[in-house]
């Protein structure tokens, strides 16, 4: 259940094309913030998609593991802030870095022990946490209120200042998803992000090369379980409300269509595969009950014709411009 | 320059026909699960707004505008309900909600449509929070009135008074749990067991066990889908040849399964719609009949109570609509707190200013499965 490094398929060194993706998700920003609020509901969610596999993408992408439980860290996230805030009166910002911290922890007591599992193993225990997670959020009615949810939960602000509209809360979105981003970019490149490359490719060889192949994954782990968190708190604050459906399996298997269909291993795959899925059903809602249908068999072909990822159709761009070149 | 003459008169035509047709035209928007665990029942409510819509338009619509009911699939989840709610919003510019039974999808919308000032329509029970509850509007029966109506059967036909509670996690069954342990004292009974079940649960033997232990003589089952026929299924599996099933309102076809397998030890509760049969003449025959007269020709083999509830919310819209003399969404919403007290296929609904449950009587009867259709139990 480990899957091949991806993670030297995109040009780098050349300026223009690293700007590009951020020119383009600003530009589909502006769009929103021009467009009618449905629009920019879909949006929203889109980016708090896009946070949520870009800390999975270091998991599974960079460093080659499976994990299908990181809806549980969107989880403490959401409910952690819906808690904070709505029944103590916490600052939002305040109460998404404590759960933050709170998933954090929750992910090195689970991930110490769970990450000396490999392949399916580590796959069927990190789904068990998600669906403990999901029946805690049902049964632990004092605490979540079960199936009734969390109403009233305030938008993003600090220090008084609240982001009443829904397109100030896409503003801040974005920029927290294109930080994100960054952060893992950055990740990426240093020693650290080499030694989950080393792990993804072989974990025999990165042993032998010295890398402790425990801490880099529980580190990545951790990572990955910080953006989950941060992703679920955004969610809540971007809604209002929340319940347990907000983070079961639906979650974990469009984050998964998300991070494939973008381009797993990849800096702006996670970005990429978040906004197609978010934004390719919506184009099709007028095909009513055949949506569904429509709306998958677009996937697939995706799939077929681009099996790394959206991201990964730069090389082909790149190989053809280097052919172009060598013909001239 | 005559080209051009001619695709300006040409879009101008087409502007003004289309902001006619909108101005002809009372949009109703519908949040409904029709995949996932609501379909069964948002499937029904669904095509009880277009058989109401049907019959409305025929007699001219609302205040003279075709009603038009647009919906949308939640697909049972609270995010794709709130993307659902905004498009109806922004985009379809819907004067109303008429929205089916995922309680959570109506809790993430309820903030924003209120905002908007549009009244909700809800199958589902309301929001929780007051401001939210000012704009919407319960089609549901309280969730006491089903349990009072099992527990007077067993009272009053039975000698059983030791009973168990087998519910699902969901708000609303979890309402009627809270009350069943409240009012079982007031019917003489005494609850020994709480027992819960997830909805997708196939087998329930352990639970039904625990109730037989305890003593009970019959489950109150809380909670609709096939999770009733796998407790009949149970029940007879464990030999538990005395043990009564008393089944919340569903679906008729899943009756028709549990009866076939328990007999006439299966109970279930039952509005007077689906035992269409056993009404005497009077007003809420008429209505039955009324909404049947639409509905069974449509759809012959498929039970009628839900739908008769999405039947009877148009019905209250309409009068609603009447007496607002406007389809503005403020204007509707206080109209609807003044419709009289209207006797529909489901129930009776009496709005108000400070109850906006509708459902005021109980209209639940008792029902069973006998020779081969579902009749009132005696």
């Amino acid at each position: 259940m480990t899957s091949h490094v991806t993670t030297s398929i995109e040009p780098t060194g050349i300026r223009w094309q690293s700007i590009l993706p951020i020119v383009a998700v600003l530009a589909l920003a502006a769009v929103g913030f021009v467009s009618s609020d449905y629009i920019v509901t879909v949006l929203g969610f889109a980016f708090i998609y896009a946070i949520f596999c870009t800390g999975l993408n270091f998991f599974m992408g960079y460093t080659g593991q499976a994990s299908f439980g990181q809806s549980a860290f969107a989880a403490i996230g959401g409910y952690g802030s819906a808690i904070l805030c709505t029944d103590y009166g916490w600052e939002p910002l305040l109460a998404l870095f404590a759960t933050m911290v709170l998933s954090g922890v929750a992910a090195v007591l689970v991930g110490y022990p769970t990450l000396r599992l490999r392949g399916h193993y580590l796959a069927m225990a990190t789904f068990a946490l998600g669906l403990i997670v999901y029946e805690i959020t049902i049964e632990w009615t004092a605490l979540t209120q079960g199936y009734m949810g969390y109403s009233g939960v305030p938008p993003l602000g600090v220090a008084g200042f609240t982001l009443d509209t829904l397109k100030q809360q896409l503003v801040v979105l974005v920029v927290i998803s294109l930080i994100g981003v960054g952060i893992a970019a950055r990740l990426r490149q240093s020693r650290f992000g080499r030694a989950l490359a080393s792990i993804a490719g072989s974990e025999s060889a990165a042993r032998a090369l010295g890398v402790d192949i425990a801490r880099y994954k529980l580190i990545a782990f951790v990572i990955a379980a910080l953006y989950a968190s941060a992703a679920g708190s955004l969610f809540a604050h971007f809604v209002g409300f929340i319940s347990p459906e907000v983070y079961g399996t639906t979650m974990v298997i469009q984050s998964f269509a998300m991070l494939y269909l973008g381009g797993i291993g990849t800096m702006w795959g996670p970005m990429i595969g978040a906004i197609i899925v978010s934004i390719l059903p919506e184009t099709m809602r007028g095909l009513k009950e055949m949506q569904d249908i429509a709306y998958t068999a677009v996937l697939i072909l995706i799939l077929i014709f681009a099996p790394r990822g959206l991201a990964g159709l730069s090389v082909l761009f790149r190989r053809t411009r280097v052919r172009v070149l060598e013909k001239a | 320059m005559n080209v051009r003459y001619w695709l300006l008169a040409l879009a101008t035509c087409t502007a003004l026909a289309g902001s006619a047709q909108a101005e002809d035209t009372f949009k109703i928007g519908s949040s409904v699960g029709l995949t996932g665990y609501a379909a069964v029942i948002d499937r029904a409510w669904r095509d009880g707004l277009a058989v109401a819509a049907d019959a409305l338009n025929e007699k001219g619509g609302i205040l003279g505008k075709k009603i038009e009911v647009i919906t949308e699939d939640n697909k049972s989840q609270p995010q794709d309900a709130v993307v659902g709610y905004r498009k109806m919003i922004s985009s379809d510019q819907v004067s109303l909600f008429d929205s089916g039974c995922v309680s959570a999808g109506n809790f993430a919308a309820a903030a924003f449509v209120m905002q908007a000032k549009l009244p909700m329509y809800l199958c589902s029970i309301l929001p929780q929070r007051d401001k939210e509850q000012e704009w919407a509007f319960s089609f549901l029966a309280p969730p006491k009135f089903e349990i009072e109506a099992r527990y007077r059967y067993i009272k009053e036909k039975t000698d059983i008074r030791k009973v168990g509670i087998l519910y699902d996690p969901t708000p609303y069954a979890l309402m009627m749990k809270g009350l069943g342990e409240q009012l079982a004292k007031d019917f003489g009974l005494e609850v020994v067991a709480q027992e819960t079940y997830k909805p997708d649960d196939a087998d329930m033997t352990v639970q039904l066990g625990r109730i037989n232990a305890a003593g009970g003589g019959a489950v109150i089952k809380i909670g609709q889908g096939g999770s009733t026929v796998t407790a009949a299924k149970n029940i007879k599996q464990l030999g538990l040849d005395k043990m009564l099933l008393l089944s919340s309102n569903d679906d008729g076809s899943i009756f028709q399964q549990a009866g076939q397998v328990l007999g006439d030890r299966f109970f279930f509760v039952a509005p007077p719609v689906q035992l269409p049969k056993q009404l005497k003449p009077g007003p809420a025959k008429d209505a039955v009949d009324a909404f049947l007269k639409y509905w069974k020709p449509k759809y012959p083999d498929r039970d009628p109570a839900n739908s008769a509830r999405a039947w009877d919310s148009m019905m209250v819209l309409a009068k609603a609509a009447e007496i607002a003399k406007s389809t503005d969404g403020t204007a509707l919403r206080d109209a609807t707190q003044k419709v009289p007290s209207y006797v529909g296929a489901y129930a009776t609904f009496n709005f108000s200013e400070k109850q906006h449950v509708g459902i005021t009587e109980n209209p639940f009867l008792i029902g069973k499965f006998a020779t081969g259709e579902l009749v009132v139990a005696e």
